[in-house]
């Protein structure tokens, strides 16, 4: 019994993966339907007790939760960028000059522990309810922890390295693109990884507690009026997000993770 | 001549050391400067400046609001971190062992892995009424996932010649666990605390933000929002200190305990 179900067989696999989404989907359907449906909705559901994944798929043909939806993914993506576009660079200049890492790498690692949610408050108080605090809440969620691994590529730069390429007279493009940009960037990776998920928290935290907007807001009516349907089908859609956001990130650090090279 | 070698070996180290501390003590002091004189030129009064922090510093520690907002802050962490300690592992190591277990539940633990936390916070609030119990919740949730997913990867580190020799020497299966499997999966168990323990201290926060409930996160916001920015720039440095101090400590924990152990498993 045992031997069969825990057998490699491909298709014992993909039968074991399907038997634990089945039973999860009837499990939640049968609990959704016994409940309240102010405390929690079914997947499929009937007129009593609206489904999360019906309501999933009709909110796509409803004009407001697109819009919302847009506006988060704008949000989420400017702040990410500007954080990347910074930090990395910053990153590789720190594997450049040594003395500046060695002076900030303590502060650069007390930020990166720092819970950012807890700067959000300050966030409101110093910049309002504008577009542009929220751009900083997903800058201050996703840039320390690309930074903090980019400094961690850093300081794995062989200093022999850049000795070599100086004896060769290179110049500093070349050392940039040949030397410091490949041995920092598998690690740029990693951070680029943990910072869209972290991202995606900030995201959200800054839609609930600075100007309500996008995904935040939906989620924030939806729980206020007890829509519960509403509620999970927004929370499925940011987890679909997440999860194909993270197997992105995750495919482009695998690919770079030959660059570490084979010691660590 | 002996002497002559020893300054040479031992000089440059010595100064180096001595260089680096006071790199990053004039960069902290640099650092300092620019945030009061920046904040003295460009924002508005209330915005915290380091000079005002450290003048409030001593008041705001003795302060009793404050000492109990952090002891239920503190006390909420660690117990939700318990709770999701004992089922992660026990879930974890269950699916990192027994493939049907891990080909059924994978799926899940990494959708909830990736799921924002805050996200789930109207839901969990719903749940759990606007009290304590939804912050354990937030926690327990935010932890949960990380030690499952590492405990799962911990198990299945063990290397499988020690199973092997464990079985040609027919090991009894109390020795296989906690001789073999505990001590291998014991580093992936603890770089997945780690990130837990980051995560339920951003969830305690938040979900203490969402329900107004008291501590740390609640001081930081009341604070914010009656414009004394000084008192809860404390707020935020004490969070700071838990996680600068967890991070040492775990540090200690493996260059002391697990030396064998190179830092790869970390992240995740």
């Amino acid at each position: 019994m045992f031997s069969i179900i825990n057998s490699d067989n491909r298709w014992i696999k993909y039968a074991t993966v399907c038997l634990g989404l089945l039973l999860g989907a009837i499990a939640w359907e049968i609990f959704g339907l016994n409940s309240n449906p102010a405390f929690m909705a079914p997947l499929i559901g009937n007129d009593e007790h609206p489904g999360a994944a019906v309501r999933l798929i009709s909110n796509f043909s409803d004009q407001e939760f697109v819009e919302s939806l847009i506006g988060s993914a704008r949000l989420f993506i400017t702040g990410f960028t500007i954080a990347l576009i910074i930090a990395v660079p910053f990153g590789i200049l720190l594997a450049r000059l040594n003395w500046l890492r060695v002076a900030l790498d303590t502060y650069i690692l007390m930020l990166y522990v720092t819970p950012m949610v807890a700067l959000i408050p300050f966030v409101l108080a110093m910049m309002g309810f504008d577009f542009w605090p929220k751009v900083v809440v997903v800058f201050l969620f996703s840039f320390f922890p690309v930074l903090y691994n980019t400094l961690e590529g850093a300081r794995s730069v062989k200093p022999e390295l850049i000795e070599v390429a100086h004896s060769f007279r290179s110049n500093e493009m070349a050392l940039w693109t040949d030397v410091l940009v490949p041995y920092t960037l598998p690690y740029a990776l990693t951070g680029i990884r943990q910072a869209t998920g972290r991202a995606l928290v900030g995201m959200i935290a800054a839609e609930f507690f600075l100007s309500t907007s996008g995904l935040g807001k939906e989620i924030m009516i939806s729980s206020r009026t007890f829509d519960m349907a509403g509620v999970l089908a927004t929370i499925i859609l940011i987890t679909i997000i997440g999860v194909l956001m993270m197997r992105l990130a995750q495919a482009l650090e695998q690919h770079f993770s030959s660059w570490r090279g084979l010691e660590r | 001549m002996i002497i002559e070698i020893f300054k040479e070996h031992q000089m440059p180290r010595l100064r180096f050391l001595n260089l680096d501390l006071c790199a990053k003590i004039i960069a902290g002091i640099m650092i300092l400067v620019i945030w009061q004189i920046g904040v003295a030129l460009f924002a508005a009064n209330f915005v915290a400046k380091p000079l005002n922090i450290i003048g409030v510093l001593p008041d705001v520690i003795t302060d009793e609001v404050f000492i109990e907002a952090t002891a239920a802050t503190l006390s909420a962490v660690i117990k939700g971190l318990f709770i999701a300690l004992i089922a992660g592992t026990v879930v974890g190591v269950a699916m990192g062992r027994v493939k049907f277990f891990d080909r059924l539940l994978n799926l899940y633990i990494n959708g909830f892995y990736t799921m924002p936390m805050v996200a789930a916070l109207p839901l969990l609030t719903i749940w759990f009424g606007y009290e304590s119990n939804a912050r354990l919740a937030t926690i327990v949730f935010a932890a949960f996932f990380s030690i499952a997913m590492s405990a799962r990867d911990g198990a299945r580190a063990v290397p499988p010649e020690y199973l092997e020799v464990c079985s040609a020497y027919r090991a009894k299966p109390y020795h296989i666990w906690f001789d073999i499997t505990v001590f291998s999966s014991l580093p992936y168990l603890i770089a997945g605390f780690r990130l837990a323990a980051g995560r339920a201290l951003v969830g305690a926060v938040i979900a203490e933000f969402f329900i107004s409930l008291d501590g740390l996160g609640m001081y930081i916001l009341s604070h914010t929002r009656s414009f004394q920015h000084n008192e809860a720039v404390v707020g935020v440095l004490m969070l700071i200190a838990f996680g600068l101090t967890f991070e040492s400590t775990m540090n200690w924990v493996m260059r002391r305990y697990f030396p064998w152990y190179r830092r790869e498993g970390r992240g995740a």
